[in-house]
């Protein structure tokens, strides 16, 4: 696994004797793919990123970016955007104006600075909107603008904190299917509150917790998705050992209206038959069923202790 | 170098978009307006207290009597004391005054007007986080450079926009024999302005520099600026006085205002002082430095 950003042992302290926001994180983000920074408020994802982005200087450990080392502007000039979780935009400016500004700044001669903000304007469906200064736009169109501003030049690497906060329904879903777009292309690392949407975007997943990485990986992995049947069921009585019977090699087990099935690898999709089989037979009936725990029951799993 | 020049262009654009720069601005233009009209009048009284002594009729328009004026002693005495030094009044004697009025007031009002415009600079962007978008992408010493780079070109812009009003006074307002001289002058003497503002537009930096809070940079440019001035005045106090003189001579050679004087100078005397007031105007913003690139952002 090419990695496209690498945290070693790093550790933030805010003030002298302050809060210690990053207890020797150490994580791998994947490159050309969609990562979801997952963590509960203050759990260091924010200040993560900004020791990427050199707003803030880490106080020990390394942080390697794009195999370049830590951030140093001049270096990873172009390969770095960074969507900042609460800066707030400079409002004099167009959105045009600002962007071409910012993509001049990353080394875009003024004919693909142009271009690209254009470009980007359209990605957020921000174009119509371009010359209006940004006092004038709404918190949703003034995010907007600042996903656009992370993604102009197309950057390899690409920190989005919150891009989706203060978007309607419509906008981040707009938002979402652009950022699939990308995967391949770029690697995207996004930090989100709403895990469903994260799961749903995410190949692979980093979780912290109290500053400190407590699980990361392959979203399907994390999840369980390839060894784990969640049942929701009906009333009735669940033919347990009938089903330990029928699939020797699974393991079933209830927890509430929900049975749970812990499959061998790659077993998941053939055992399905039989245990509908098995629950038609005893009477039961079945209202739902999912891949995994989800990337939300997972987190709360592990940040939790539950 | 690029960089620098981008981050000068977006950061002009930006103050000049800034009401309060605007109204700095304005303010500026309001006041270099009323101190040249203040002046013509004043003029205009010379004028005719001069008519008097020479037994010849009074004039209805300040200038008519500039030639006179100019050679006379109370002209000269005027000169000296808006030069603070008796030895610059022959070389000066002969410049139109009002391009004389509008250096002097220059060198009054440019440390408070450069200070003040320059302090929200950082601070302000460091406080709303704004500084980030550009962080990200430039070095930290092009984001300084190149606002200072913005400033000077704002207090450039603010010293050529005092020229064009008292141009505009001077014109309207009194006998101007030769426009031409008048508002070549005016111009000529628009480089010592800024670089008189210089090491103010640096100290204005420098209080940005060092703190996220507009307010406090504000609170210390402006009392830096107004500190140079009594620690100037206490400095030319010493200088008579046993015992402080080495002092006194220490300080006149770091303040902006030691170099003043030299600013007055023709010819090309002036160029000294004025790269001085450059390099001091560099330090400041150097000093500012030293603290803004180890910080948080």
């Amino acid at each position: 696994m090419d990695a496209a950003l690498r945290f070693v042992d790093v550790v933030k302290r805010y003030g002298r004797r302050g809060t210690l926001a990053l207890d020797g994180l150490t994580f791998e983000v994947p490159a050309n793919g969609i990562t979801g920074f997952v963590g509960h408020n203050g759990a260091g994802k924010t200040t993560a990123f900004s020791l990427v982005s050199g707003f803030l200087h880490a106080d020990a450990g390394t942080i390697d970016i794009l195999g370049e080392g830590p951030f140093e502007p001049h270096r990873l000039k172009g390969r770095l955007g960074v969507l900042p979780q609460d800066a707030e935009l400079p409002d004099r400016h167009t959105p045009r104006e600002l962007l071409r500004h910012l993509a001049r700044l990353q080394g875009l001669d003024r004919a693909t600075a142009a271009s690209e903000t254009d470009r980007v304007l359209d990605v957020v469906q921000l174009g119509p909107r371009r010359d209006a200064r940004i006092a004038t736009l709404s918190h949703g169109m003034r995010r907007r603008v600042a996903v656009a501003s992370a993604l102009v030049g197309r950057p390899a690497l690409v920190l989005l904190d919150e891009p989706m906060s203060g978007l309607d329904p419509v906008q981040a879903h707009g938002l979402r299917e652009a950022l699939a777009a990308l995967r391949g292309e770029q690697t995207l690392v996004v930090s989100s509150h709403d895990l469903s949407e994260l799961e749903r975007l995410s190949d692979h997943v980093v979780m912290l917790k109290d500053g400190r990485c407590v699980r990361q990986g392959p979203v399907a992995e994390v999840t369980g998705q390839g060894a784990e049947v969640r049942w929701a069921l009906g009333p009735g009585e669940v033919p347990l050992e009938a089903l330990a019977a029928q699939l020797p090699e699974h393991r079933f087990h209830l927890e509430g209206d929900v049975l749970v099935q812990h499959a061998p690898d790659g077993a998941l999709d053939t055992s399905s038959v039989a245990v509908m089989g098995a629950l038609a037979a005893a009477g039961v009936p079945v209202r739902g069923v999912r891949r995994g725990r989800g990337l939300e029951q997972r987190f709360i799993d592990d940040v939790l202790g539950r | 170098m690029i960089d620098v020049l981008l981050v000068a262009r977006f950061e002009l654009h930006r103050a000049v978009r800034t009401w309060r720069a605007l109204a700095l601005l304005v303010l500026y233009a309001v006041a270099s307006a009323g101190v040249a009209w203040i002046f013509v009048q004043m003029v205009g009284v010379m004028e005719n207290n001069l008519a008097t002594q020479l037994g010849v009729a009074q004039t209805e328009t300040p200038g008519a009597m500039l030639a006179e004026l100019q050679s006379s002693s109370m002209w000269r005495d005027v000169l000296g004391v808006m030069t603070g030094s008796p030895h610059l009044v022959d070389a000066l004697v002969d410049v139109p005054p009002l391009a004389l009025m509008n250096l002097w007031f220059g060198f009054l009002v440019v440390p408070f007007f450069a200070a003040s415009a320059s302090t929200e600079s950082i601070a302000i962007d460091v406080q709303t986080r704004a500084i980030r978008f550009e962080a990200q992408r430039t070095g930290r010493v092009e984001l300084v450079v190149g606002r200072f780079l913005g400033q000077l070109v704002l207090t450039a812009v603010a010293a050529l926009v005092s020229v064009a009003v008292v141009f505009v006074v001077g014109a309207t307002q009194m006998v101007v024999p030769d426009r031409l001289a008048l508002l070549g002058w005016l111009l000529w003497f628009v480089p010592r302005t800024l670089a008189f503002g210089v090491p103010f537009v640096g100290l204005g930096l420098a209080a940005s520099q060092v703190t996220s809070s507009p307010a406090w940079a504000r609170v210390l440019a402006v009392g830096a600026v107004a500190g140079s001035w009594t620690a100037f005045g206490l400095a030319r106090y010493g200088e008579q006085r046993r015992g402080f003189a080495l002092l006194s001579d220490v300080a006149l050679q770091v303040l902006p205002q030691g170099w003043l004087h030299g600013l007055w100078e023709p010819g090309v005397g002036w160029l000294l002082p004025a790269i001085v007031c450059c390099a001091l105007g560099l330090a400041a913003v150097a000093a500012g430095y030293l603290r803004f690139q180890a910080r948080d952002l």
